[in-house]
């Protein structure tokens, strides 16, 4: 109850800048939007408002906003599962086998079924990821061996996804959507994408009650065990759920790094490792975060939001390894 | 049958604890004793559930099959210190104690108490992850402490602790110990041994010994298990 409390103005501070952020995100762009232009585009009074935010910006934040909360939460469920504040979609694989599932299924042209398949293949690669990593590296293993897991899957994956790349380099249109998965981005993005990325709402729902067994489950397995948690149940539930994120989110908009990292570790700092506040906060957080990311890559004229993640994420990276070595 | 607060029937642990039946009653403090690799931790994860023995052996609390007891009942049953007190992220002292409760549904409740108990109150804000190995193995004792469970299962609670925190440590044992609950913990210092209800001595992964520790700890046994030379006088155990 009293986590509750302490939690509400948090989230509430979180939202705020999430709903500007996004509000400046709607209204920038080749056709600049006043704040009176954007509610009556919101609101249908003004067509040509109307028409550019419906039609282009709103799918777009939307996806920003689901795929930020996606892989921040995603992150987080990773470094308490494995006891590691370096653990994430990105490093440990998981991303480049949701977009190597997305690819393949583009590549061999299975997009034709059904609006499902590019998401469910990437959940599917996303799973065979998870798989993998936890074969490689036990949980609790040390940072080295969970980040070699990592830079082996990311190679093997990367090399999935080329050679689907090169088998269909003659499909001009293949080629363009392939290099899209790998350098993630939010271009052109329709209420189809939104539709995909929905389920990132339900997912992050359910990872809410989950905070307090996290806590425990951070600390140790056999201890979280010995207080209660039902140690199987819930690690299921937290690897299911947070493979299911990063796979929805890839599905939406490719690969992006370093969010899964950033986030929760600034979190951290500011509010403190208890799980209860950080998986709501992680959700509201991370989707500010992409939603600023893509911002400010659309300022500097157009730069990828996959490449603005790293351009900000890499550095931070470095300096968090610095940090652990002390 | 059964009705200790412990019991082991014919518990085994595959190359690591040959099948042994052990019985503790309520109200009993309870060294084990053996050198490294004697089954020690072992025997501790088996009796709280954290390890499951081979087939054809069963762990008992109170009479009821721990098997059948709900995972949550059983935080709220028995409380496991581990040996090793390791935290890679920086919750409060405060916080980790409290972890003791979730079996309770609140994270609160004779949470002070507990951290007065071992000496935490003036670090009780502190992250866990810059402390002394001292200090995190009270915060573990603390947080078993808080769970209020009536059976008490610790791995070497005092290697890591200074002698007055070591004594304390000892104090509050026999304190839940009198209080009708039951303490099984592992320890090296034979000499604290003496100072118990019962001993347990294993060896190779096999129980070499069981009873009070007088008519456990004899030189004869000493030189055979621990391979030192060793007289026992008014009950002391000294090294020769």
């Amino acid at each position: 109850m009293k986590t509750w409390l302490q939690t509400t103005p948090l989230v509430l501070v979180a939202t705020a800048v999430l709903v500007g952020l996004a509000a400046v995100s709607l209204a920038s762009g080749d056709v600049r939007l006043s704040p009176a232009q954007l509610v009556d585009g919101l609101l249908r009074r003004d067509e040509l408002a109307a028409t550019i935010l419906w039609q282009i910006r709103l799918p777009r934040v939307l996806v920003a906003m689901l795929v930020g909360a996606a892989l921040s939460a995603s992150g987080l469920v990773m470094q308490a599962y494995f006891r590691n504040s370096l653990a994430s979609p990105g490093l440990l694989g998981v991303s480049a086998g949701g977009a190597a599932g997305a690819v393949v299924a583009i590549g061999f042209g299975w997009v034709g079924f059904s609006l499902l398949t590019v998401p469910l293949m990437a959940v599917a690669g996303a799973l065979v990821a998870t798989g993998a990593v936890l074969m490689l590296a036990r949980r609790g293993a040390s940072t080295e061996r969970l980040l070699l897991a990592g830079v082996a899957l990311n190679a093997l994956l990367g090399a999935v996804t080329s050679y689907v790349l090169s088998a269909h380099t003659t499909t001009y249109e293949r080629t363009a959507q392939v290099l899209f998965w790998l350098l993630g981005g939010l271009e052109d993005r329709t209420w189809e994408h939104v539709v995909m990325a929905a389920p990132i709402l339900l997912a992050g729902a359910l990872l809410l009650p989950l905070g307090r067994p996290m806590d425990l489950l951070s600390l140790g397995a056999a201890e979280a065990q010995s207080l209660g948690v039902d140690v199987r149940r819930v690690r299921r539930w937290l690897l299911g759920l947070s493979t299911v994120l990063t796979a929805l989110a890839t599905a939406a908009a490719g690969t992006v790094g370093f969010v899964g990292l950033i986030v929760p570790h600034i979190l951290r700092l500011l509010v403190g490792p208890e799980h209860r506040r950080l998986v709501p906060l992680s959700l509201v957080a991370g989707a500010a975060f992409v939603v600023g990311c893509d911002l400010l890559g659309r300022a500097a004229g157009g730069l990828r939001l996959g490449i603005v993640t790293a351009l900000v994420g890499g550095p931070f990276f470095l300096w968090l390894l610095r940090r652990e070595e002390r | 049958m059964n009705a200790g607060a412990l019991s082991l029937k014919n518990v085994a642990v595959p190359g690591r604890l040959h099948a042994l039946s052990l019985e503790f009653a309520p109200g009993k403090m309870v060294g084990l004793v053996g050198p490294n690799g004697s089954g020690k931790s072992t025997l501790l994860s088996v009796a709280a559930g954290l390890l499951q023995p081979a087939a054809g052996g069963e762990v008992f609390w109170s009479g009821e099959r721990l098997a059948g007891i709900p995972v949550i009942e059983r935080g709220r049953r028995a409380a496991w210190v581990p040996q090793e007190a390791r935290f890679e992220f920086g919750f409060s002292v405060r916080a980790v104690v409290g972890q003791g409760r979730y079996a309770h549904g609140d994270d609160t409740a004779g949470v002070a108490e507990a951290m007065a108990r071992f000496d935490l109150e003036r670090i009780a804000e502190r992250p866990v992850n810059r402390l002394s190995g001292g200090e995190r193995h009270r915060v573990l004792l603390a947080r078993a402490w808080a769970t209020g469970a009536a059976l008490q299962l610790w791995d070497e609670p005092l290697a890591a602790l200074d002698p007055r925190h070591g004594l304390e440590t000892l104090m509050l044992g026999r304190e839940l110990t009198r209080g009708g609950r039951t303490l099984v913990f592992s320890l090296h210092d034979l000499r604290v041994a003496h100072c118990l209800d019962e001993v347990v001595v294993l060896h190779e992964g096999r129980l070499r010994a069981a009873g009070k520790p007088e008519a456990v700890l004899t030189p004869e046994l000493l030189r055979e298990v621990f391979g030192v030379t060793a007289r026992v006088e008014s009950g002391l155990t000294l090294f020769l």
